[in-house]
């Protein structure tokens, strides 16, 4: 599974957003995720992944479309877990 | 300058026995309990066989969208509704108002319980290592106030009060006279409490101040001022009042309810749990010199009464002491062994329920009171509702752990008897 249907995931059973709304050029603002929704989907991505997020995260990802870049940096730095991404969520 | 006058023109609750003060008011005059043993369909009682208290059927989902209501903790989410509710019942345009002359003053006693309690969980009986970023704002107990400053736009002053059991009863006073004063034209005022959590069961439990279910009856097991009675019961909710200046209520056409006339505030300044009927007393002498009213023109006393064994003959000693030959003539009800103790929102819960009194000229009983206490001899309206009395003002008392007694004064306003069953 990539990124953004797993980001779709959480996003449509935990926030109430729909499918249809998430694409890479959406804002996480209309989507109505604030800063601390955005610490919180973190939680979720580390907890989905198993992993554990200690760099800074950037602060100036918009779109769910910078959201997928920046959780497949991490899956390239780490590539095991693109095994654990087809886990369902 | 006298004193601006304070309308209550709207009321709204989400209550043991009632989504409306009507609802409310009739299960209390028919003198049916909401109190039950609390099983475990509700997530956060997860106590089985649970403890008894008087809940809430209640589901935010069906108020707040998902992303909304994650920012919630259960106490903001029932005072969001109640106080829609209040605000819709006062037919209330905000558009049409001066915002920056509208407030929101709100009582509770824990604050966001549940988050306070699920975090506790995630952190030690999950083992994890961290808590949801929403968690500090979920559980602040200015959390409800702020919210509802947010839905509705109200620029005025924004406080919370805790006060324990009679916070509520605190921030409708302290409303009241921002009313009187002119710093404010129209208050949204009321509280919220939701205590039916396992930790906070728990702390209540070790105070050793909680009723005895009674096994065969556990609806029955909140008796004030029976000799048989065995501690308070526990309850959630929220109720909210608008407080509005009178003339500012007559130009918008407002329909008032009726007059908040007395407020008056004192400590016992004993010990932290143990009431004085000195304390009480001056708390209930204040409200009536507030209000200008010789204790003879109290028709009715929604009283305190909790069911503990030092509160009710306290109160008791305090009525008398304070009204003297009248304390034996005035109806004295505790509609707690109905609704059961909502805590910090008591004050508000119960003050609406003196208004309806005024409406429906009607008093409602204090069940349960199955064998008379000689130390508790005043006429708590123990055989059922009584009508016709020819209410005119009625008293809410509201004393607390910590020692802040509260006490407020409603009195009828020309057209505020209702004989019909419109909110």
């Amino acid at each position: 599974m990539n990124t953004l249907c797993t980001l779709e995931q959480i996003l449509v059973r935990d926030y109430g957003v729909a499918a249809n709304q998430v694409t890479p050029d959406a804002t996480l603002e209309s989507l109505g995720l604030d800063s601390l929704s955005m610490l919180e989907l973190m939680f979720k991505i580390e907890d989905r992944y198993g992993l554990k997020i200690t760099e800074d995260m950037p602060t100036d990802m918009q779109t769910v479309g910078d959201v997928v870049v920046f959780v497949d940096g991490l899956i390239t730095r780490k590539p095991e877990l693109a095994v654990l991404s087809a886990r369902p969520p | 300058m006298k004193p601006r006058r304070v309308a209550v023109t709207g009321f709204g609750v989400v209550a043991p026995l009632g989504d409306s003060p009507e609802e409310l008011f009739e299960n209390l005059v028919a003198g049916r309990s909401g109190i039950a043993y609390l099983h475990s369909p509700e997530p956060a009682l997860d106590a089985a066989p649970g403890p008894i208290g008087a809940p809430v059927r209640f589901d935010g989902s069906g108020f707040f969208p998902a992303p909304r209501l994650r920012m919630l903790d259960r106490v903001s989410q029932m005072a969001l509704v109640a106080a829609r509710r209040a605000i819709a019942n006062g037919k209330v345009d905000f558009s049409a108002l001066a915002r920056e002359r509208c407030g929101v003053f709100v009582g509770t006693g824990g604050g966001g319980a549940t988050t306070t309690s699920d975090g506790y969980r995630t952190l030690f009986e999950e083992g994890s290592d961290r808590l949801p970023p929403y968690s500090v704002l979920n559980a602040m107990h200015n959390a409800p106030a702020a919210w509802i400053a947010i839905e509705h736009g109200l620029e005025g002053p924004n406080l919370t009060y805790s006060t324990a059991c009679s916070s509520s009863a605190v921030a409708l006073g302290e409303a009241a006279r921002r009313v009187q004063s002119g710093e404010a034209d129209l208050m949204v005022a009321g509280g919220a409490e939701t205590p039916l959590v396992r930790g906070v069961l728990k702390a209540w439990e070790a105070m050793r101040t909680l009723a005895v279910p009674d096994a065969r009856n556990p609806s029955a097991s909140c008796r004030p001022f029976a000799r048989t009675r065995t501690g308070l019961v526990l309850g959630e909710g929220a109720a909210f009042a608008v407080l509005e200046e009178w003339q500012h209520a007559l130009a918008r056409g407002a329909r008032i309810h009726a007059e908040l006339t007395g407020y008056g505030l004192a400590s016992d300044i004993a010990h932290i749990t143990r009431p004085t009927a000195e304390g009480q007393g001056r708390a209930m002498r204040a409200a009536l010199a507030a209000a200008g009213l010789e204790p003879e023109s109290i028709d009715y006393i929604n009283a305190h009464g909790t069911a503990t064994l030092q509160n009710d003959v306290v109160e008791t000693a305090a009525i008398k002491a304070v009204f003297g030959a009248h304390a034996y003539r005035v109806p004295v009800s505790s509609t707690k062994s109905m609704h059961g103790h909502l805590l910090g929102a008591a004050g508000a819960l119960e003050f609406i329920v003196a208004v309806m009194c005024l409406r429906h000229d009607t008093v409602p009983p204090t069940m349960h009171l199955d064998v008379a206490d000689p130390e508790c001899d005043l006429d708590y309206v123990a055989g059922g509702a009584r009508s016709g009395l020819g209410l005119r003002s009625v008293m809410s008392n509201s004393f607390a752990f910590g020692g802040t007694n509260a006490v407020l004064i409603a009195s009828a306003s020309a057209g505020s008897r209702s004989r019909s069953t419109e909110q």
